[in-house]
């Protein structure tokens, strides 16, 4: 048995370091998933997903109440400009998370008075249009989440065209 | 044996008693908050950037993409009032006031957290669409099969269930104490 002693102690090191490696990588892991998932439309580009179904379920606990418009991103290439024009007398909101999974920036309608409004997406010393409301961050991928509530499903064919005015797009010349 | 076998053996057990370790720790969900309000469960710590590690795996697990708290509160029942598991062969009574909230919803899932498929194509009810009585309730059946005269939140016969309860915008009264808020009773009727 005393054989064993050495191989043990080295299991029982190498099982907490898996442990803790995996924890700390899972949420970014998950988030790839979801930017693939979500990303159909292409990266740095706003897609307006259909109504979540057990057909459609991209995300775990997806619910059936919301419109969800999706902006998977990558700021290697320059920062992301989001336009988001709110639908009035509804509740939405913009959210942006990073790869990590943590959230960096929510607003919603009422806070947005109900008015349009433009972020520019940035991490730390990129260049970026004067003047322009910033969010920075120390992380290139992320997904910025828009969700438009519906009373009904049925509504989604009225409010389909106003959703479809909020975009995202990577900032070609900041000047 | 020779020794380094007994090494080889003690990395791969090392990684799988790991791994396996991880997705243990990381399973327990939103509704292992840390706040309970009769069956129902939430933190109001996700959707943060203070988090540690352990929750933000566990929230990336159970709830990807979820608000914080000011935006909105998600609240998990895994049980009914008495604390016994949510059963899809049952039929439980869901009802309550109007919440402190600007929009509210609840949903059904299955013990994953995905919606689960019925013949009535409904998974949820919210405070637009449910009706309220004279004493300003609402009421839903959540069972199997359609209850005469009531609103159905339909659940599939031998399969246990979760709910999730959404409140957006929740209101400043809700926020200061939301384990004495006035939530939506859950309460088990038949078997």
């Amino acid at each position: 048995m005393r054989n064993w002693f050495g191989p043990v102690l080295l299991g029982l090191i190498v099982a907490a370091a898996t442990m803790w490696a995996a924890i700390l990588y899972l949420p970014y892991g998950l988030m790839d998933i979801a930017m693939n998932r979500l990303g159909q439309g292409g990266i740095n580009s706003m897609s307006h997903g259909n109504l979540a179904t057990p057909e459609r379920q991209p995300v775990v606990r997806p619910s059936p109440d919301l419109a969800y418009s999706s902006c998977p991103y990558d700021l290697s290439q320059g920062p992301l400009a989001i336009d988001v024009v709110p639908v009035p007398g509804r509740y939405s909101s913009l959210s942006l998370f990073d790869a990590a999974t943590d959230v960096i920036f929510v607003r919603n309608d009422v806070e947005a008075a109900g008015k349009p409004y433009r972020i520019i997406v940035a991490r730390e010393g990129q260049v970026v249009p004067a003047g322009a409301e910033i969010v920075r961050t120390d992380q290139d991928r992320g997904i910025a989440l828009i969700r438009l509530l519906l009373r009904e499903p049925a509504e989604i064919g009225a409010l389909d065209a106003a959703r479809r005015q909020s975009s995202c797009r990577t900032v070609i010349n900041p000047k | 044996m020779k020794g380094w076998h007994r090494y080889a053996i003690a990395v791969v057990g090392g990684l799988a008693v790991g791994l396996c370790g991880a997705w243990a720790l990381t399973d327990g969900g939103l509704g292992d908050g840390a706040i309970r309000n009769g069956p129902w469960t939430t933190s109001l710590g996700y959707g943060t950037k203070a988090t540690d590690p352990l929750t933000r795996a566990m929230v990336a697990r159970s709830g990807l993409l979820a608000l914080p708290a000011k935006e909105t509160v998600y609240w998990m029942a895994k049980t009914d009032a008495s604390g016994a598991r949510l059963d899809g062969d049952c039929r439980y009574s869901l009802s309550g006031a109007p919440l402190d909230a600007r929009w509210w919803s609840i949903t059904v899932y299955d013990d994953s957290g995905y919606l689960v498929d019925n013949p009535a194509r409904l998974w949820s009810v919210n405070g637009a669409n449910v009706a309220l009585d004279t004493k300003n309730e609402w009421r839903v059946t959540i069972s199997p099969n359609k209850p005469k005269g009531a609103a159905w939140l339909p659940v599939i016969k031998g399969r246990a269930f979760q709910l999730t309860l959404r409140m957006y915008n929740p209101g400043d009264a809700f926020r200061a104490a939301p384990e004495k808020a006035t939530l939506p009773r859950l309460v088990k009727e038949a078997c």
